[in-house]
């Protein structure tokens, strides 16, 4: 599991320039409401992506789409050169390539924390229950909580939740990882822990999108800023171009919100 | 005060409990004056009832009838395998399950004890102690495999067995001759019913209440229907029903003329339940957060699979209390059979006043079965709250 290229966070240079996610014209309408409105970009293969906006400027949805959590009704989206269509065969191929970790970690409460990571190598991917269990613990020590495989989620902190959270998503070997929200419903001392690890994965060269708010983590981490209100792409490019010289006067108004 | 309670010796203690916990003030003392007063009529009519004047007489030498009721004595060796499996499989589950508590031991023990005196009226003595030895050798052999290599497989056997019992008893009682079902009876049909009422209405319920809550509109409604259809009339009147109307829409096999009226009684009970039991899943279903599916589909699980290993667990955990609500009540609904003609627990202990050496004293034989559905009726109850704590573990 533990993929060893070991580029640093600022190699794009080195990226091999293969678009991972494609995404053309996509529009999304919840009943009268237009949630996204005609989106266009392209990710590439190790690329970091961090989507920023105010609360209600489609971000979520829009990385919801990307796995198809939500139907986009207008546009093509291709993840790895795979559409996304109602095609159920697709979407499980497409599903277990790309890992998700949400706001609120959404593990299984029922099932142990070994157990929550276990699970969908060996329903999905066939894996044997010893080496699910071995890829497990591997992942845990990744995270950095090995000690807590036995334990139920409820016995864990926030910040220990998300890391098992991450873990989770990083078993089904998914080549693009999705982060939503991934440290705002946790305690400020807990955050440090979850970026860390995250960090890690995108040094690693991890394919990743993240919305978040962490401004000082994005600009260490991002290659690429998506700044999203209204539904649309407002304004994109490289973090210093965000810090220094924004275009946009909607940019430049959130960004002075927010830092 | 602790420190002071503690100084004071027995009695003078006893004395302060009194005063605090039932006279603390002139309205209280009132209440404990007469909650005590009522408290023992009651208490001295039952006990003189129960020592004094009750027939026992009349129960202990109908046990036959409160057991079989109508069932021949000459087919009841078709009974016992079924009962020593279903002993062995009682003990061997327990003793894999559980962890120990004494006390639960204690209450089980004594319930299986009762019906298993019941049981043993004249030659029946050394089948009883079979089957009792059977659930005792079962548990002790169950704790002595528990969390050794063989424990998945002993857990598989028990399970299996659990499967076994009801297919086993309908193959002996249908083997050779046969006993004609009409004349099933006694606390025999009562447990038979219930057995099969739960068995498939609790899956039936479990589909029913996924269907209603599924995206497909067709299924939707179909489940929503049959729900509220059942719902809509009282089981005495399905029973009726499956006696009177059921066989002109039954398909007739092998030269049968119509289905089974035990057969019948045994759909209704599972269909009515099933109605009751999908809407006790389908509140827990609801109880389930959104998000729990997202992180199950965005892991690539298919529909069944998310079902399967985190919806429905969480859900039916969550309403255990209900169900079993629903299981007691099904258990004492075995009772309406009475309308299809069967002699059931309560059939047979009202017959007995028909008697000639009882003639009009049925009270004790009432209250007697009053005590055969409270025991099962209790024990379920234990066994949910043993099963509560265990699934406990973890939750939020």
């Amino acid at each position: 599991m533990t993929s060893q290229q070991t580029q640093p966070a600022q190699g794009q240079t080195q990226r091999t320039g293969r678009d991972m996610i494609v995404v053309e014209g996509v529009s999304k309408w919840f009943d009268d409401f237009q949630a996204l409105r005609d989106v266009t970009t392209t990710m590439q293969e190790q690329e970091v992506v961090v989507v920023f906006g105010p609360s209600g400027s489609g971000k979520s949805t829009f990385i919801r789409t990307l796995n198809r959590l939500e139907q986009h009704d207008a546009g093509r989206i291709l993840i790895d050169g795979i559409e996304l269509t109602d095609d159920l065969a697709n979407l499980e191929a497409i599903r277990s390539e790309v890992g998700m970790v949400f706001q609120q970690f959404n593990l299984f409460p029922h099932l142990t924390v070994q157990r929550n990571i276990t699970l969908a190598p060996q329903k999905v991917r066939h894996l044997p229950q010893a080496e699910a269990e071995e890829l497990a613990m591997q992942l845990l020590e990744r995270v950095g909580i090995p000690e807590q495989a036995d334990k139920f989620p409820a016995q864990l902190s926030g910040g220990q939740q998300q890391r098992v959270a991450i873990a989770r998503a990083l078993a089904m070997q998914p080549k693009i990882m999705l982060f939503d929200e991934p440290t705002s419903a946790l305690d400020p001392e807990m955050i440090k822990e979850v970026l860390d690890v995250m960090r890690e994965l995108a040094e690693s060269g991890m394919t990743m999108i993240v919305v978040t708010h962490e401004m000082g983590f994005a600009r260490e981490v991002a290659d690429r800023f998506l700044f999203f209100d209204d539904g649309q792409i407002v304004e994109e490019g490289t973090p210093e171009h965000f810090f220094t010289d924004p275009q946009e006067d909607r940019t430049k108004l959130f960004l002075s919100q927010i830092l | 005060m602790q420190a002071q309670l503690s100084s004071l010796s027995g009695p003078l203690l006893a004395r302060r409990w009194v005063q605090k916990n039932l006279f603390s003030n002139r309205w209280n003392s009132v209440l404990t004056v007469i909650t005590l007063t009522l408290f023992a009529v009651i208490a001295y009519n039952l006990l003189r009832f129960v020592l004094v004047s009750a027939e026992w007489e009349s129960v202990d030498v109908n046990r036959r009838l409160l057991f079989l009721a109508t069932y021949p004595s000459a087919e009841e060796w078709r009974l016992w395998p079924p009962l020593w499996l279903f002993s062995g499989v009682a003990g061997l589950a327990y003793a894999l399950w559980s962890r120990v508590s004494r006390r639960e031991i204690v209450i089980l023990g004594a319930s299986a004890a009762f019906m298993f005196l019941l049981l043993a009226e004249g030659s029946n003595g050394a089948l009883v102690a079979t089957g009792t030895l059977i659930a005792v050798g079962a548990y002790a052999g169950g704790r002595r495999l528990r969390e050794t290599r063989y424990d998945t497989t002993a857990r598989r056997v028990a399970i299996g067995g659990g499967v076994a019992v009801l297919p086993l008893a309908l193959i002996l009682l249908n083997a050779g001759d046969g006993v004609r079902t009409t004349v099933w009876g006694g606390v025999m049909l009562n447990l038979t019913l219930a057995t099969v009422g739960i068995g498939f209405g609790f899956p039936l319920g479990v589909m029913l209440a996924l269907g209603r809550a599924s995206s497909l509109p067709v299924v939707r409604l179909a489940c929503a229907g049959y729900i509220e259809f059942v719902r809509a009339g009282p089981l005495i009147l399905w029973l009726a029903m499956a006696r009177f109307v059921l066989p002109d829409f039954l398909p007739t096999v092998g030269g049968l003329d119509e289905v089974d009226l035990v057969v019948r009684a045994m759909m209704v009970m599972a269909g009515f339940s099933g109605a009751y039991i999908a809407e006790v899943v389908r509140g827990g279903l609801q109880t389930i957060p959104r998000g729990q599916r997202e992180a199950a589909d965005a892991m690539g699980l298919n529909a069944f699979q998310t079902t399967w290993y985190i919806v429905l667990p969480q859900a039916l955990r969550s309403v255990i209390p209900a169900l079993v609500n629903r299981f007691v009540s099904l258990w004492k609904d075995t009772s309406l059979v009475v309308v299809l003609g069967f002699v059931d627990l309560l059939g047979a202990a009202r017959a007995i006043s028909a008697q000639p050496d009882f003639v009009g004293r049925q009270a004790a034989a009432l209250l007697f079965a009053a005590l055969v559905f409270w025991t099962v009726a209790f024990t379920m109850s234990r066994l949910s709250l043993r099963i509560e704590r265990h699934l406990g573990v973890g939750e939020r």
